[in-house]
């Protein structure tokens, strides 16, 4: 009767320990900006929003954190969420330390429907960029995941969908959309649209709003949910398809709705953020020395340490050089690398 | 062995092909009469521009030159345009339909040479790329005296400010190349007395301007040094992003909300409308309740009546009536 008692405690203890870390985070976030806001202010902004008090909260401050802060950082860490649990996932399926939510052309295909809208126009649809953008983008993720799908199924049989072919489908397709994206830009690009791709590609959490951040959220939640429903699928893949068929696992049935299942919610989230790299590919790297390998921890751990180290990429984002963003996806490379460097040279001397 | 014969041979047809060929012909050297205005000699973006008589062939390259040759009444000179950002000003519209488009975009290297011309008139250092117009003393070579606008010359510290006075030294200097300085002072006149009518009532005054030129997710704004701030200031108003310290640069939301301007200015450009930002405006939840939004206090100007050129004049009138017209109370 202890152990269980104990487990309970140290279980308690750990998730007051992550929302602590996210509360910490999210506060250091909402007070930085180009405007000054004390972070006592944040705070009672926040309580404000809530309900408990805060009478002196001004319009300005509302408007600065609440309304434009806030559903950046809810986006950063729904979006570090679902890339970092999306990694670990088809890292486990695939085997494949390199994998990561962008192997089934995901973020190819969503450059290609962004480099549509943004070199050759949204006037002819009647919507605006800001609004088309997204839609092109998740569009274009679906129809190349399809292609990559197609590619990977070809003649069937359990060959099909198998983490080598899914794997050079996926290259295939990148390399294709590739091929688009830079003729479109470099021969149809007016003004600054070569730049406004480039910064596209490099993925951007600024000019998000409630309601993008909350369909954000709401994609993070159903990315753990599903799969902590598989989680234990999962760990029989990390023994491989042959110990994963022998333990009952329908090993083609499993792959295929986890790798669709993937890729919509990172399409989602590209199609918000666009292609922020290195957080899916490093972050499940990084909990599983901490964790352990059972994904029932795993993914929540990744979750959380997705989205804290996207928040603070974030941050630093758009607080290092004034009046300026540097890209997110060039920042997470420059923490990531040598996040992974540090992590291959300790697993070498171990 | 018929290959080992074939090489030799090859050598042998190729090395007496070579030894065959004469140089390039001689240009021809047109002997018109040299008028007691030429030759002009001017430093132009640290090159010297020699021309010894009238050009009557001008090649102008990007729309700025292009305006300028029509602002100054001699479309009857160029031999031929190309590169326009959007449209050209209606007054000029009539005499830019008669003139040879060499291209959509930068002319081929051999489309210019084909249109044989004396002058090429630029406004970007990029038109002198080699596979455009060829760089400028192989023009000189060919014949051609080169001209690229002041404002864009490659090296940045051959730039001037951009002011009125730039402008106008730039319509000094291609009315003179072209024999007909006395069409620059005229056009200057006329636009400085515009100004100052302008600048006399400056109906911006007391009003905060946000002149936003592009982007949604961060805005790219008009800064403190370039066509936006010259505009503004030439009607009395004043920049929020004033301390900018280049023409354009990123702004920030958060301080267009801090700052709540009183009238926001709209750059029309054709690949970012007015009309794109405006819905953006509106729709957005946040910057929806910007006080210049909800009263539509919106001013819009096109991008080529915003940046150093002939046009800005014409910038300066269209925000002051549209600020007029507003009737904001200050």
């Amino acid at each position: 009767m202890v152990a269980p008692v104990r487990r309970a405690v140290g279980w308690g203890l750990l998730v007051a320990g992550a929302a602590l870390v996210v509360m910490i985070s999210a506060a250091v976030a909402l007070a930085a900006g180009s405007v000054d806001v004390a972070l006592d202010r944040v705070v009672a902004v926040v309580l404000r929003r809530c309900g408990f008090g805060g009478a002196d909260v001004t319009v300005l401050e509302d408007q600065l954190i609440w309304q434009l802060r806030m559903p950046r950082v809810l986006g950063a860490l729904a979006v570090g969420a679902v890339l970092a649990v999306c990694g670990a996932v088809l890292q486990a399926l695939t085997r494949n330390d390199l994998a990561d939510p962008f192997l089934l052309g995901v973020s190819s295909g969503a450059s290609v429907g962004a480099v549509t809208v943004i070199v050759l126009g949204a006037g002819t649809v009647g919507l605006a960029a800001h609004t088309l953008l997204p839609i092109a983008a998740f569009i274009g993720a679906l129809v190349a995941l399809a292609t990559v799908l197609l590619i990977a199924s070809l003649g069937g049989g359990t060959t099909a969908l198998s983490p080598h072919r899914t794997i050079l489908a996926g290259v295939a397709v990148a390399h294709l959309c590739g091929a688009y994206t830079s003729i479109v830009t470099l021969m149809r690009g007016e003004g600054d649209a070569a730049r406004r791709v480039l910064s596209w590609t490099l993925g951007s959490l600024a000019g998000l709003r409630w309601d993008s951040a909350a369909f954000l959220l709401f994609v993070a939640a159903i990315a753990l949910a599903w799969s902590l429903a598989y989680a234990q699928r999962l760990d029989a893949f990390t023994f491989g398809e042959t110990s994963a068929r022998s333990l009952g696992i329908p090993v083609t049935a499993t792959r295929w709705s986890l790798m669709i299942g993937t890729a919509l919610v990172t399409a989602a989230s590209v199609a918000f953020a666009g292609v922020i790299g290195f957080v899916g590919l490093v972050v499940p790297h990084l909990v599983r020395p901490v964790v352990g390998h059972r994904h029932r921890a795993v993914l929540p751990a990744a979750a959380l340490a997705g989205g804290v180290l996207l928040l603070w990429a974030d941050t630093a984002a758009r607080s290092i050089v004034p009046r300026q963003e540097v890209p997110i996806g060039a920042l997470t490379a420059l923490i990531g690398v040598p996040a992974l460097v540090w992590l291959l040279a300790r697993r070498s001397r171990a | 062995m018929v290959r080992r014969t074939v090489f030799p041979c090859a050598l042998l047809l190729a090395g007496a092909l070579l030894t065959a060929c004469a140089g390039a012909p001689e240009a021809e050297s047109t002997q018109a009469a040299p008028s007691e205005a030429f030759p002009v000699t001017l430093t132009n973006c640290g090159h010297e521009v020699v021309v010894d008589t009238a050009p009557e062939r001008v090649i102008t390259l990007n729309q700025g030159a292009t305006e300028v040759v029509l602002a100054l009444g001699l479309d009857d000179r160029l031999a031929g345009t190309a590169y326009l950002d959007d449209a050209v000003s209606q007054r000029w519209a009539d005499a830019y339909a008669a003139v040879p488009v060499l291209a959509e975009e930068y002319p081929t290297h051999e489309a210019i040479l084909e249109a044989r011309p004396d002058l090429v008139y630029a406004s970007y250092a990029s038109a002198f790329d080699r596979e455009v117009a060829g760089d400028r003393p192989a023009l000189a070579d060919l014949g051609a005296a080169s001209y690229l606008s002041p404002f864009g010359c490659a090296e940045e510290d051959q730039r001037p400010e951009p002011t009125f006075d730039a402008v106008w030294q730039e319509l000094t200097d291609v009315a003179t190349l072209l024999g007909t300085p006395e069409r620059a002072s005229a056009l200057i006149d006329e636009q400085k007395r515009t100004l100052a009518e302008v600048q006399e009532s400056a109906p911006g005054t007391g009003l905060k301007v946000l002149w936003f030129d592009s982007g949604d997710k961060t805005p790219l704004v008009g800064g403190g040094t370039g066509g936006p701030q010259l505009i503004l200031d030439a009607v009395g108003a004043e920049n929020i992003f004033g301390s900018i310290e280049r023409g354009w640069g990123e702004g920030s939301w958060e301080d267009v909300i801090a700052a709540d301007p009183d009238v926001i200015v709209l750059a029309d450009a054709s690949w970012s409308t007015a009309a794109e930002k405006r819905t953006f405006l509106e729709k957005d939840p946040v910057l929806q309740n910007l006080s210049a939004v909800k009263q539509g206090a919106l001013v819009t100007v096109a991008y080529s009546e915003a940046t150093p050129g002939v046009r800005m004049v014409d910038g300066v009138t269209s925000v002051a009536d549209q600020i007029t017209a507003l009737g904001l109370t200050r």
